[in-house]
């Protein structure tokens, strides 16, 4: 035990700097080699945090390799209220984060065909069958994953990580605390908020006999503080897009979300907006843009198409098109200020049951509303998702009324964030070329 | 037919009906409030209407259906909707149809806790079943009476026992599939009373010698849609001997009916006695063990898993079921619907078979 402690403190502090360090390096000398790519005149100087998120990152899945048997291990939903696990000592991975840096890598379909053939529905969430799928084999990009000693579930993002967790559940062998968050329609109902408190509150007992450790209450004040530090942080990252033109692209900050969601109530992750945010003010400050010329600015609804990332962010370039905000990447900013370190539970129930995807329309069609109006949209992009029922139902009606009450020029696009089986790329990009030359 | 019925009874008793999504619900609440439960499960074949195109089609077909047969005016002749908290989907079909277009009426939610028995879930559910009761109490007008609840449990305990009944002792029933599902089904919409005296009927033309004498089928899945499916199984010598149809075997709760209690506490104990399902968050190693259960109780020779199209509490499930059931060497069919109108030909094929490699 002691020595896979070291082991895992080594990794975290010593071996995963020096790893990304040397690919780091790597990757200067050759980019120097092969000069500058042939799209680098689309867009703005590259972000130079870029390299600390790679570096955090590789840290966090590096380190990973080494956790189980060193300190308790938990898997966690993306919307889960981790800030009760961090002061145990949980390592906490996310599968979804991982699921995405599989997307990206375009290993979806390597993974989930196996499963595919042992009974997994090749229409459930590709996000569930690309984590089942590794966890079931054992393949994955980063090496190793840690296996868990808990798997945390909260349903404000969707039902279907309850099913998806129960079958892990089943797998592992270990169990599964739920933190279920009653849909909210207008306002949330004081009994829907007592339900969470109480569901926190039995969800710290188990949390603490897994880790055989107790909530301090100092430390748990301290990891809202930094969550909610986060939050801040990463908002105000986001809200540098208001500026024209925005010092980033919307597709940057998919990639850069990584530490919110991932590293969510810790110091690294505040240094690294912290670092970031200096970044992208001073690009304001000196008018650089994301994209060297921008026209016109655009809103991003539902998850990103992973594996088409680059391709979409030169489509959008050629154009002149700037994403200039996505409520994805808005969703980390919108809730996790409202955290109170005064009141954990509280104040927790609130924020974590308010996150758009457990909202009704109404409020998502306001939200959206007043994202056009702050950032200066002049279209939408609805990326219809097929893995994602609860992002895009609704999303066709929203579509209509962007364009006939709001004024805002919206098109539905036809994809999968993880899966590019589910994805026509040349009529959907046909359509989008379209939809982009019209905005002009 | 079920609008004249509505019609019937709104005009000879007075009583008001409700709309009732998929899958569970109290339903002793609204009988308790003098209110006729109409439940939509589609309706039956494929989606039709400008309405669908509102809703993309990786949407299971029950709410594409069902937003089409909101928007259409199909359920006009009812007061008001119920939408149980079931799945991503019917939690978007709850906001779409009322808050976007579809239906104007009151709409009532039921959030049911997911993840099984814990203090507070119970806490929650009762806070739950006292918020709807009181929102009910707008459409049928009168507070509720405690012991109309009361009296509800004990209709709809009674009703669930002789199901029950009819599921055990299915081989000793001289009826068809065919006959005893729409009997079964009748129940989605009849007021309970009158259910029960069907059920009665059925429960007495019960025989001591064994009536069915084909190869014994036990069904899991969602909806017993298309119906000819019955028909396809006969033909091929078989029939259902039990099923675990979120629509019917699952909604069939033995937990006794403590009366005596708080009415709103009897409710809690009989939702977290209810059968395993997804949609209820059960863990999987718990319903497996509950559905090997059932399989074997039930005689059965094999099993068919009847799922619905984009339906992922059910889908994410069918691995374990399967694996589970290879373990005790028990043959297992997955066909996957559409709530079409007829069953495709490739899983009438499968069917048939299925039915001749299990024949003895
Ligand atoms: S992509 Fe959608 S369905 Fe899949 S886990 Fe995320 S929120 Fe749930
Ligand atoms: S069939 Fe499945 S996905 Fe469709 S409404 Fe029913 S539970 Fe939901």
């Amino acid at each position: 035990m002691i020595s896979r402690r070291l082991q895992y403190e080594a990794a975290r502090h010593v071996v995963a700097p020096f790893l990304s360090a040397l690919d780091g390096w790597q990757q200067t000398r050759k980019a120097a080699k092969r000069g500058p790519r042939s799209t680098a005149k689309l867009f703005g100087p590259p972000l130079e945090s870029t390299g600390k998120l790679k570096s955090l990152m590789t840290a966090h899945y590096y380190s990973g390799r080494y956790a189980d048997g060193a300190v308790p291990v938990a898997w966690v939903t993306s919307g889960f209220p981790i800030e009760v696990l961090r002061p145990l000592g949980f390592h906490i991975f996310y599968p979804e984060n991982h699921a995405a840096l599989c997307g990206v890598k375009r290993l979806v379909v390597e993974y989930s065909e196996p499963i595919e053939r042992q009974g997994f529905s090749p229409d459930l969430c590709s996000y569930a069958r690309t984590d089942l799928g590794c966890a079931i084999s054992g393949r994955t990009p980063v090496g190793r994953l840690p296996r868990p000693d808990l798997l945390a579930c909260c349903t404000n993002i969707c039902q279907t990580v309850l099913y998806w967790y129960r079958a892990l559940a089943e797998h592992f062998q270990v169990p599964l605390v739920l933190v279920d968050t009653p849909f909210v329609y207008g306002e949330t109902a004081p009994h829907h908020t007592q339900y969470i408190i109480d569901q926190l509150q039995e969800l710290v007992a188990v949390a603490e006999e897994v880790s055989g450790s107790s909530v301090d209450s100092e430390e748990l004040r301290n990891v809202i503080l930094l969550a909610r530090d986060g939050a801040h942080l990463w908002g105000q990252c986001l809200a540098t897009g208001k500026t024209r033109p925005s010092p980033w692209t919307g597709f940057d900050g998919f990639f850069h979300m990584a530490p919110i969601v991932s590293l969510r109530g810790t110091e690294e992750c505040n240094a690294y907006y912290r670092q970031l945010l200096d970044e992208l003010q001073d690009r304001v400050a000196r008018g650089i843009g994301g994209i060297h010329r921008e026209t016109h600015r655009l809103l991003w609804d539902n998850l990103p198409i992973w594996f088409r990332i680059r391709d979409l962010a030169t489509l959008f370039a050629e154009h002149n098109a700037n994403l200039v905000v996505a409520t994805y990447t808005n969703a980390w900013a919108e809730v996790g200020r409202l955290i109170d370190p005064e009141q954990p539970y509280l104040s927790a129930a609130r924020a974590y049951g308010r996150v758009i995807l457990n909202r009704d329309l109404p409020y998502k069609i306001q939200l959206m509303r007043d994202l056009a109006r702050d950032y200066a949209v002049d279209g939408a992009i609805l990326h219809s998702d097929r893995s994602c029922k609860p992002y895009s139902l609704g999303q066709i009606d929203l579509k209509n009324r962007l364009n006939q009450e709001l004024g805002v020029r919206a098109m539905l696009l036809e994809a999968d964030h993880g899966d590019p089986r589910a994805y026509a790329a040349e009529p959907a990009e046909n359509r989008l070329t379209a939809f982009l030359e019209n905005l002009a | 037919m079920r609008n004249a019925y509505i019609q019937e009874q709104l005009e000879s008793h007075g009583r008001r009906s409700v709309a009732v999504l998929p899958i569970h619900y109290p339903k002793e609440l609204l009988t308790a409030h003098d209110l006729l439960a109409v439940e939509i499960w589609g309706p039956p074949g494929s989606p039709r209407g400008i309405p669908t195109e509102r809703v993309q089609t990786y949407v299971c077909n029950i709410v594409r259906n069902a937003l089409a047969f909101l928007s259409s005016g199909g359920a006009d002749a009812a007061q008001a909707l119920l939408c149980p908290h079931t799945c991503d989907s019917l939690q978007g079909l709850a906001t779409l149809a009322p808050d976007f277009g579809g239906w104007d009426k009151p709409v009532f939610r039921f959030q049911p806790p997911k993840g099984g028995d814990r203090p507070s879930a119970r806490r929650f559910l009762r806070a739950e079943l006292e918020q709807l009761s009181d929102a009910l109490s707008t459409i049928s007008g009168e507070p509720l009476d405690p012991e109309r609840l009361r009296w509800a449990l004990k209709l709809h305990g009674e009703i669930d026992r002789i199901r029950g009944h009819l599921q055990r002792e299915r081989a000793h029933l001289p009826w068809n599939d065919t006959r005893l599902y729409h009997l079964l089904r009748r129940g989605e919409y009849l007021w309970p009373e009158e259910h029960l005296n069907e059920l009665c009927s059925a429960y007495a033309a019960l025989t001591p010698e064994r009536a069915q004498e084909g190869i014994p089928i036990f069904i899991t899945g969602y909806l017993p849609e298309p119906m000819s499916l019955f028909q396809i199984l006969e033909s091929a010598g078989a029939y259902v001997v039990a099923d675990d149809y979120a629509a019917i075997g699952r909604r069939i709760n033995h937990a006794p009916r403590a009366t005596s209690r708080d009415p709103f506490d009897a409710l809690v104990d009989i939702f977290f006695a209810a059968p395993p399902c997804p949609t209820r968050g059960t863990p999987q190693a718990l319903r497996i063990a509950y559905l090997l259960q059932q399989i074997r109780a039930s005689g059965a020779a094999g099993v068919l898993i009847h799922t619905q199209k984009f339906c992922e509490p059910e889908l994410f499930d069918v691995p374990a079921i399967r694996a589970a059931l290879a373990a005790e060497e028990i043959p297992t069919l997955h066909i996957e619907g559409e709530v079409e109108a007829e069953l495709a030909a490739q899983s009438v094929t499968r069917l048939e078979a299925f039915v001749e490699m299990i024949a003895p």
